[in-house]
């Protein structure tokens, strides 16, 4: 330990920043992400932006080449499951016509097929979190290209999070991963609505608002509007589950995106959302009607 | 020790912000996980080194930068930067006792910064104990700061001029 008297001004210090980060915390959650705290936000990320950007083109190929390193031990494991998996494929194939018509038919039912007039642009992720507890993702569009916070981003496999910080250049993605984040859903087998909620590096939570009609493992689970484009896919039951005493339907959902080998997304610009209230700027194309969507 | 030393302690921990958010972590180099906390790590390198204000006013600054390129709210990993580096003052003489204290002491403070946030952030709302794994998500950046500051260490030692840390190292 250093003698104390050494350390009585920077205690001092020490106490006094330690009040300005508390307030500087207090002031941002009241403010609810509006007010200084995104201008700060705004300017810290326009100046960073170039250096990420550089960065990322350089860091890259160093993320491919340990992925690509990381990946040669599991090669002979996952073959050996990939022939196990053909096999089961084969016997499923013969059931797909089947099936089908039974997508078809729930696709008609709650009115999902693909609009394929969504408006959307694609983006590239350049930045993640700063620390493994971000559930983040920064991306090379912004309020220049038509994106507004609010706006829903989806990857091939399907839903990916919702934009909740934009600039001019770039915006921020809060992943369905996020614990924050909540996403109404529907369960396309049952027709039941529920609430999604992320646990950060877990599975999914399901929340079924009906408690009375079980949940089947592999039942597909997609968006039901509101904040987020309905009929996108969010993932897959991963485990049956009946109500407990009646109360309560919880269970967990399989993410049908890889959060951990997103790139590339598509932001949704040509649907808003229930809650979005920004004012559309002058010149702004008039976005479509909420329509139905599903992810590719 | 000059303003120099503050600013070359300052661009280190940006560049460990920069380096952090585009190679480490969910979508990038992220094993069993989790990533490594460089800039964490770099404040209380940094700390080693400097005099307590300008320390403090470092990991201040690093952390607020976490704050508004991260996803967290503003002030929280300032929060647990202050706190990390404060300790890192109290204890550094420990410094000459070897370098097992040195790593222990960088697997303590890595720790400790990471607990601080998620404790901070559940205050605020953030849910950081609603994710199953949250405990490797302060244990695993923290063994890999270990790892890291094999590297950091002498890097920074020479950056600053090896005042303290270069003896070990």
């Amino acid at each position: 330990m250093e003698p104390f008297r050494r350390f009585d001004r920077s205690t001092s210090l020490f106490i006094g920043l330690l009040i300005v980060s508390f307030l500087a915390a207090t002031i941002d959650v009241r403010s609810q992400g509006a007010g200084i705290g995104d201008t700060l936000r705004d300017g810290t990320q326009s100046l960073f932006s170039p250096l990420q950007q550089a960065a990322s083109v350089v860091t890259r190929p160093i993320v491919g080449f340990v992925d690509g390193i990381s990946n040669i031990a599991g090669l002979r494991e996952e073959n050996d499951r990939l022939r196990d998996r053909v096999g089961e494929l084969e016997a499923q194939a013969e059931d797909f016509a089947g099936l089908q018509n039974r997508l078809v038919e729930l696709e008609r039912i709650n009115n999902l097929e693909p609009p394929g007039d969504v408006a959307d642009i694609t983006a590239q992720i350049f930045s993640v979190g700063v620390s493994s507890f971000d559930h983040i993702r920064w991306i090379d569009v912004g309020s220049d290209d038509g994106v507004v916070a609010g706006h829903t981003v989806i990857d091939e496999d399907g839903l990916v999070g919702r934009v909740d910080f934009v600039n001019a250049t770039t915006a921020r993605v809060r992943l369905i991963s996020d614990p924050r984040n909540g996403v109404g859903v529907r369960d396309l087998d049952t027709n039941e609505t529920g609430l999604i909620e992320g646990q950060g590096s877990g599975l999914l939570r399901l929340r079924m608002f009906n408690p009375e009609e079980p949940v089947e493992e592999g039942h597909l689970i997609v968006t039901e509007g509101g904040r987020y484009a309905p009929g996108v896919v969010v993932g897959r039951v991963a485990e049956s589950a009946t109500a407990e005493a009646g109360f309560s339907l919880i269970t967990d959902v399989n993410a049908a995106v890889d959060f951990t080998r997103i790139d590339f997304v598509k932001v949704l610009v040509g649907w808003l959302p229930s809650d979005f209230s920004g004012p559309p700027e002058p010149g702004d194309p008039i976005p479509d009607a909420p329509e139905p969507f599903r992810g590719s | 020790m000059t303003g120099k030393h503050v600013f070359y302690a300052l661009l280190l921990t940006v560049g460990g912000l920069v380096v952090q958010s585009t190679l480490f972590g969910e979508s990038r180099i992220n094993p069993f996980g989790a990533a490594p906390n460089l800039v964490l790590l770099l404040v209380v390198i940094c700390a080693a080194y400097l005099e307590p204000e300008p320390a403090l006013l470092v990991a201040f600054t690093s952390g607020l930068l976490m704050d508004l390129l991260g996803g967290s709210t503003i002030g929280l990993w300032a929060i647990a930067m202050l706190v990390a580096a404060y300790v890192t003052l109290r204890m550094r003489r420990r410094i000459d006792d070897g370098i097992v204290v040195v790593a222990a002491g960088v697997l303590g403070l890595s720790v400790l910064g990471q607990a601080i946030f998620a404790i901070a952030s559940t205050l605020f709302g953030q849910q950081v104990f609603a994710d199953p794994g949250w405990y490797r998500q302060i244990v695993l950046p923290s063994l890999y700061n270990v790892a890291f500051a094999a590297i950091l260490i002498p890097v920074v030692s020479r950056v600053m001029g090896g005042r303290q840390v270069r003896r070990l190292v």
